[in-house]
């Protein structure tokens, strides 16, 4: 099924209820239909036209509400949007995991009821999200237009009988928190586990300790203020994010970034993958306390990183991406003599896949652990390793592919069992083919331009990425005046910690920090 | 009649005349009737034993000549001496306790009947215990079992209670059933019902008769002894009484049951088989290691007491059972170490059980709940109740200086030197049992720091554990003496064995005080005594250091006598004490008033990851803290889920899951549950014999007969 | 297990030679911009700084590092770009300059060092976390990373402080013993860096604790904050934190 026949079947479907546009050149079916038809619709594309949910958009127009739900689907089928509006004053909407059983939609209408104050009606998990409900009161929205911060910081009334939510009743069963300062070196975020002892029965997480507050600190920016924001949020997979928001702010532009740009751009992706997944592997070594292999995996993440160093002048690759291309040229030399020393590291890393692959004690750890069905993957589309490792394969750069990836030939490394292990070894085969895309892009660079004029102008556009953790999308709207006016990122580590506690329930205490490795989340990615 | 006859004159007057004065007076002063009526009693039991057992003349009085039967007679010896006055020091610590603790049931139940069930069971105890002769014997004890049985139903609006005390009146009688067939089988074979008549003709019976004395009895007593397999109603009953009623059920009735076992079959039809003192030796140590298990793991303050008190009344038979072994063996002094360890674990068990038991009441009555799980954070609000129940843990969880210590202590090492027995599978099965309660020990000091930490550290789980308040003064003080005798049990063993020790001499005849307190303290005169090498090896560890100003006798030594090689084994908690309270000191003088003096002491909040409040829910509770205990035993467990639900809302967001389990006792499983089947079966069978035709009655006639005869003749 | 044994082994030594011997290899560090007299196109280039990290005054340009965020506009795309260094000892102090007297003293030998992320974007704790591989082996210095503040000398803090995290970063720090030390870590530590203006985030962790030793970079390099610590600990000379005072 292609984009032209997806927008017959749906005109057919709900004839005068549901108008669809189609964009061919973006590959985008924009349908706009009733709030009545909206669960109808999303359920037809969600489950029975097998597309993939991304996110839902919420903006606030100047007398209307205007909810985008946006799907991606196989290579042809190409993208969905379905689009409600509603007056301001009516602030209710269907909630699409009741009405259409699109779980992967909880969360995202459980921020923006947080954020933005509209309600989906029949989600039973309202409130307490982004904004913690013992830090502030229900009634602050600070993504409204109206939002006054000040006001809302000098009014505050925390809720002083907060309790965490308990679902488990059982006859001395309790709540273990973790964090937010827990172990080591690790990100601030808060774990509930409930328990009576020993064996976790359900494991929830309270995120957002971290909110920045991005999207509200974007609004009223240019798109090179804003590119900051991009890179600097998740740092950890900045060149991914940053690539994103550029292929927005081009898309509204039209601008055509030269194809210099796009294979660099590919190299240095497919770089910043290959460190990241080395720096995963290392963690995941590291909560198995396998001290040589961690050590090991970390001697190949610091030298991946002095690679990008070296090559981009910065570890983590900022401040080379641009609107309309790179910001600076990297000598086709330079990139040669970076992939020959990745290429030395990845030789590397493979003999230490080799060993882990016999390391029984080891493999008891991560073996059957933290499982993830086929079933969930889907039904809560989940991106990156962590679906790919439960035989959902859904690699942006394959079915909707960007800055010139469908010329590359390369795998998408899946496996089907949805434990630990499997997710560890999409990390390692994944990048070998990194390796390989980068090789194909250092012999595709041909001299020329690096950047192409953009001409901003107002409109909305989305950018669609496969970072390393999976993909990542960033909605920017620009107004007439050419700065941004509604910024949104939908991350993979937010999308995937939806599903984390299927994963973590009914196992021992001590397999917990395992688990939690396995999935690669980043908290800084998911709270933004 | 000699002062101790009028001493247990006034134990029997004060009983009967506080019961008759609490029907006079109102309900509301029938407390203070009971405390006062109660503790006097208790005073002149106590008064009367330790005049025995100070003098070690044995007191005998005729009550009454009855024409067929003999004559109903009462006396005191040593060994009643000692269980009487056990049981006088729990009744007083009961009695004072109940002054203020039954006023939480004024206006609900009869606190009259409470006053007169209570004293007259306590004189129905002291009965038994001074009793002469079988029929008296069984008389009081029957009384005892219907008191009892009264006091656990004291609330009788509560099914649990009424059902628990049934329970126990039920196989309680069952027991009796079988005493009484040993008694009639006695009387029959030597035409009286004195027991000193009964002892003399037993001692020509034959093994069979004495392998069948020996279980009927061990099996009648062991139920009110809460012996494993018979506990099952000891984990139900004693919870549902009133806590000065668990107490003495605890601390007094239990030891009846051991005292029955004593009395006849070391007394009246001494046991000489090594396989019965094995099977008292492996039923102990089952009975210790089932009994802590379901303590460990259960969560009612009051069950889990209960529980550990089928834990500590095994320990002490399996010190018994060591005991007859030795005996068995002709090993009279390992047989005295033995009994006096056991019989020293008993004592400590009624001290600080009766502690432990007055404690919980007191953290019911002030909480409004016992459940573990519920509380939290009372050593703040009720400081000196938490006090006491801190020094009743440390003392059941065998920690030094306490006097659990010490038994526990001497149980084990007694049971080591089985090594010198020739027999190797009794050998085999000393080790075992060795081992069993050295996981006992291990256990209890899990399950005493889960009562104590969940119970009285950490955080308030509950709206009534955090509104408790301290309990009155004559709450406290009964739990505070008794505390203070937990330390001194356990801080000064060495005049407990000298106490102990006479009391078996009679049928050890070796002393037990010459092997474990030699005469190397005593005094300085009989320092000649000492065999040479004994003194040698002593004075090489530096024994006779500060002996001149050490608290005398503080040192328990066994040694093997003047020839080889002397010491086995010593020990020392009042010398410990005095080392601990020295280190500490030191320590904090080295520590507070020397390296840090200049520190200021900065008290920090509790570190909780940073949460925002941390939540009274966010911390372990009492299952959780026992959770490894049950997984680890999860066979012994076998826990059937009997309810695993979960609640979802669009079949995604998870709004409830809810678990529940039960645990069917082990004991109920394996010998409860079969043998009421059998029961059932035996029952339908008689039920289809009964058909009703005349010639089949005859053929049964007729088949018993012929059995009859053929065993007659055998 | 022994081949991980020997593994380990043939990987041979990988560990720096830093703070004894000056580190060479190429892309440890991002570097720095330094001040520098340029003259008329001055005022154009400290325009294009969006933390304002530059400064000019009659064509000089001082650099404010706690606020560099190495988003490169003063070098890539400008026709004068500024000078940068390759350096990575830029840890200076906090505060009134007798701050160096209060250093090192118990803190010279071992200290154990509590991790605190208070909103950062990811980056500054790797590299953080980059300080425990072979190839800074902090270990070797008496830098020991615990979970715990009550076992706490040093208080690194990662992240601009969000609101939420606010209150927890005050608990962390009282439940420090004393004497403690706290060392901020990242522009976002030490100015809000791009974050600053938001409404949930504050301009540092000055504004919540006392800081002691500021580490800028965006993020600092694992040799840069490595040099923070041994600032802390009283081994190294702090450096200025703005090349107003004469540069690095
Ligand atoms: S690199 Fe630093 S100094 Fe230069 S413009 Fe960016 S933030 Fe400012």
């Amino acid at each position: 099924m292609n984009g032209v026949e997806l927008k017959d079947r749906i005109e057919d479907g709900w004839p005068g209820r549901a108008r669809c546009r189609f964009d061919a050149a973006r590959r985008v079916n924009e349908v706009t239909c009733e709030r009545a038809a909206l669960a109808d619709v999303c359920r037809r594309i969600f489950h029975e036209w097998d597309f993939s949910f991304a996110g839902l958009i919420v903006e606030e127009g100047p007398d209307a509400w205007r909810l985008r739900y946006v799907f991606y689907g196989e290579r042809d089928a190409g993208w969905v949007h379905v689009l409600v509006a509603a007056p301001l004053a009516e602030n209710a909407f269907p909630s699409v995991v009741v009405e259409a059983g699109i779980y992967a939609a909880d969360w995202h209408e459980r921020e923006a009821e947080d954020l933005f104050g509209v309600r989906f009606e029949g989600h039973p998990r309202l409130g307490d999200f982004v904004l913690h409900d013992d830090a502030w009161q229900e009634s602050v929205e600070p993504m409204r237009r109206g939002f006054d911060a000040v006001a809302a910081m000098r009014n505050r009334r925390p809720d002083a009988d907060w309790r965490p939510q308990r679902i488990l009743q059982e006859p001395g069963a309790f709540v273990m928190p973790i964090g937010p300062k827990f172990s080591g070196v690790t990100e601030s975020v808060h774990f509930l586990l409930e328990t009576v002892g020993e064996d976790v029965i359900r494991s929830s997480t309270r995120l957002f300790y971290k909110w920045r507050a991005v999207e509200k600190l974007a609004e009223g920016k240019t798109p090179d203020e804003v590119l900051l924001l991009a890179e600097r949020f998740a740092a950890t997979t900045a060149f991914a994010h940053g690539l994103a928001y550029c292929q927005a702010v081009e898309s509204i532009a039209g601008a055509d970034v030269p194809a210099r740009a796009c294979v660099l751009r590919v190299f240095l992706a497919e770089l910043e993958r290959l460190r990241q997944h080395a720096g995963a592997i290392q963690e995941i070594c590291e909560s198995t306390a396998l001290v040589v292999a961690t050590s090991q995996a970390g001697i190949l993440e610091e030298e991946l990183l002095r690679v990008s160093g070296n090559l981009a002048g910065h570890r983590y690759l900022f401040g080379l991406l641009t609107p309309g291309g790179l910001a600076c040229d990297l000598p086709t030399g330079a990139c040669r003599e970076a992939l020959g020393a990745a290429r030395a590291v990845l030789a590397r890393m493979r003999s230490l896949d080799d060993e882990l692959r016999i390391s029984s004690s080891f493999l008891d750890r991560i073996e059957e652990v933290g499982v993830i069905f086929p079933q969930v993957a889907r039904a809560y589309s989940l991106v990156g390793p962590v679906a790919r490792a439960s035989a959902f394969v859904r690699d942006l750069r394959r079915v909707q592919p960007y800055s010139g990836y469908e010329s590359y030939e390369f795998d998408v490394p899946s496996e089907e069992e949805g434990d630990g292990y499997a997710r560890l070894r999409v990390l390692f085969a994944e990048a070998r083919q990194s390796m390989r895309i980068m090789e194909q892009a250092v012999d595709a660079l041909r001299e020329g331009e690096i950047r192409a004029p953009v001409n901003l102008r107002g409109g909305a556009a989305l950018g669609a990425v496969e970072a390393p953790r999976g993909a990542a999308f960033h909605w920017v709207r620009l107004d007439d005046g050419g700065r941004v006016s509604r910024y949104h990122i939908i991350t993979p580590s937010f999308v995937n910690w939806h599903s984390f506690h299927l994963a973590a329930e009914k196992f021992a205490f001590q397999d917990f920090p395992i688990i939690l490795s396995t999935f690669d989340l980043s908290v800084a990615e998911n709270d933004r | 009649m000699s002062a101790q006859g009028w001493m247990l004159v006034a134990v029997f007057a004060l009983c009967a005349g506080g019961a008759l004065a609490g029907l006079i007076v109102s309900d509301r002063r029938n407390p203070a009737v009971l405390a006062w009526a109660g503790s006097l009693a208790a005073a002149a039991a106590m008064g009367a034993a330790a005049s025995v057992l100070w003098s070690g003349t044995i007191f005998e009085a005729t009550l009454w000549t009855v024409v067929p039967f003999g004559k109903l007679a009462v006396s005191v010896d040593r060994l009643s001496a000692l269980f009487l006055f056990v049981a006088a020091v729990v009744l007083m610590a009961a009695s004072v306790f109940s002054a203020s603790y039954l006023k939480r049931y004024a206006g609900r139940y009869s606190l009259k009947a409470m006053n007169a069930w209570f004293l007259l069971l306590a004189a129905s105890i002291v009965l038994i215990l001074i009793a002469d002769d079988a029929l008296l014997f069984l008389l009081a004890w029957e009384a005892m079992s219907v008191l009892s049985y009264l006091l656990v139903t004291f609330e009788h609006r509560r099914d649990e209670s009424s059902r628990a005390g049934y329970l126990m009146l039920a196989m309680g009688e069952a027991g009796f059933v079988a005493v009484v067939l040993v008694f009639l089988f006695l009387a029959a074979n030597a035409g009286s019902l004195e027991f000193r008549a009964l002892k003399a003709a037993a001692e020509d019976l034959g093994p069979t008769a004495r392998w069948l004395i020996f279980l009927l009895t061990f099996f009648g007593f062991g139920i009110k002894a809460g012996l494993v397999p018979v506990n099952a109603w000891l984990p139900r009953a004693h919870p549902a009484a009133p806590a000065n009623v668990s107490a003495i059920l605890s601390g007094v009735i239990l030891n009846l049951g051991l005292y029955g076992i004593v009395r006849l079959n070391l007394d009246l039809v001494p046991v000489d088989m090594v396989g019965a003192g094995l099977v008292v030796l492996v039923v102990g140590t089952v009975s210790a290691l089932i009994g802590i298990l379901y303590a460990a793991t259960e969560n009612d303050l009051k069950a889990m007491l209960a529980h550990s008190s089928i834990e500590n009344i095994g320990i002490v038979t399996a010190g018994l059972g060591a005991g007859l072994i030795f005996m068995a063996y002709q090993r009279p002094a390992l047989a005295g170490i033995a009994f006096v360890a056991s019989l020293y674990h008993m004592i400590n068990h009624s001290v600080y059980k009766a502690l432990l038991f007055l404690g919980a009441g007191t953290v019911d009555d002030r909480t409004g709940t016992r459940d573990l799980n519920q509380l939290g954070g009372l050593v703040r609000a009720m400081p000196w109740t938490s006090g006491a129940m801190l020094v009743g843990a440390l003392a059941i969880s065998a920690l030094p200086p306490f006097n659990g210590f010490v038994s526990e202590w001497l149980t084990l090492q007694t049971m080591l030197r089985a090594a010198e027995l020739p027999s190797i599978p009794v050998k085999i099965v000393f080790a075992l049992c060795g081992a069993g309660l050295a996981l006992t020990a291990a256990l209890a000091v899990t399950c005493f720091a889960k009562m104590f930490a969940m119970g009285f550290l950490g955080m308030s789980r509950s709206e009534g554990a955090a509104r408790a308040t301290e309990a009155r003064k004559s709450s406290i003080v009964p739990m505070v003496i008794l505390a203070a005798l937990c330390l001194l049990l356990g801080t000064l063993p060495t005049y407990m064995i000298q106490a102990l020790d006479p009391a078996l001499q009679p049928w050890t005849h070796a002393s037990a005080t010459e092997a474990l307190v030699p005469p190397f303290f005593a005094s300085h005169a009989s320092n000649g005594a000492l065999p040479p090498a004994f003194a040698a090896e002593f004075h090489d560890l530096g024994a006779q250091v500060g002996q001149s100003v050490l608290p005398g006798r503080g040192l328990v030594v066994l040694h093997r006598g003047a020839a080889e090689n002397p010491v086995v084994f010593a020990m020392s908690t009042s010398y410990m004490l005095v080392v601990l309270a020295v280190l500490l000191g030191l320590t904090y003088v080295v520590l507070r008033l020397w390296l840090t003096r200049r520190r200021r002491l900065a008290r920090g909040e509790r570190w909780d990851g940073g949460v925002r409040r941390l939540l009274p829910e966010m911390t372990y509770t009492a299952t959780g803290f026992s959770n490894p205990v049950r997984v680890i035993f999860d066979a012994i467990f076998r826990p059937t889920t009997v309810e695993d639900t979960r609640e979802t809302v669009a079949e995604h967001f998870r709004m409830a899951i809810r678990r529940n389990h039960l645990a069917v006792h082990v004991v109920e499983r394996y010998a409860m549950q079969p043998a009421r089947w059998a029961a059932m079966g035996l029952a339908n069978g008689l039920a289809r014999m009964h058909h009703g035709r005349l010639n089949a009655y005859v053929a049964y006639v007729l088949l018993a007969l012929a059995l009859a005869l053929t065993l007659g003749l055998a | 297990m022994s081949r991980w044994v020997i593994r380990g082994i043939r990987t041979g030594i990988k560990t720096t030679g830093y703070p004894r011997d000056p580190e060479h290899a190429p892309g440890v560090t991002p570097g720095l911009p330094v001040g520098d007299v340029l003259g008329a196109e001055a005022a154009a280039l400290a325009e294009r700084c969006p933390t304002g990290a530059l400064d000019q005054k009659d064509g000089y340009i001082a650099v404010d590092y706690r606020r560099c965020v190495h988003c490169y506009r003063c070098v890539r795309g400008v026709p004068r770009p500024l000078a940068w260094q390759a350096g990575y000892e830029w840890a200076g102090l906090s505060g009134e300059p007798r701050a160096q007297d209060r250093l090192g003293g118990p803190f010279r030998r071992s200290i154990h060092i509590l991790v605190v992320d208070a909103g950062d974007c990811g980056a500054c704790l790797n590299e953080v976390k980059q300080l425990n591989n072979a190839y800074y082996n902090m270990h070797r210095l008496g830098f020991f990373i615990t979970p715990t503040p009550r076992h706490a000398d040093v208080l690194l803090v990662v992240g601009p402080v969000t609101d939420h995290m606010h209150a927890a970063l005050k608990k962390i720090h009282d439940a420090m013993p004393t004497p403690k030390r706290v060392v901020a870590v990242g522009a976002c530590a030490l100015s809000g860096g791009v974050f600053a203006e938001s409404f949930v985030c504050g301009r540092g962790v000055s504004e919540v604790l006392p800081v002691d030793v500021e580490v800028p970079g965006n993020p600092p390099p694992p040799l840069a904050i490595l040099h923070g610590l041994l600032v802390a600990a009283g081994r190294k000379p702090a450096v200025p934190l703005t090349s107003a005072e004469g540069g690095m």
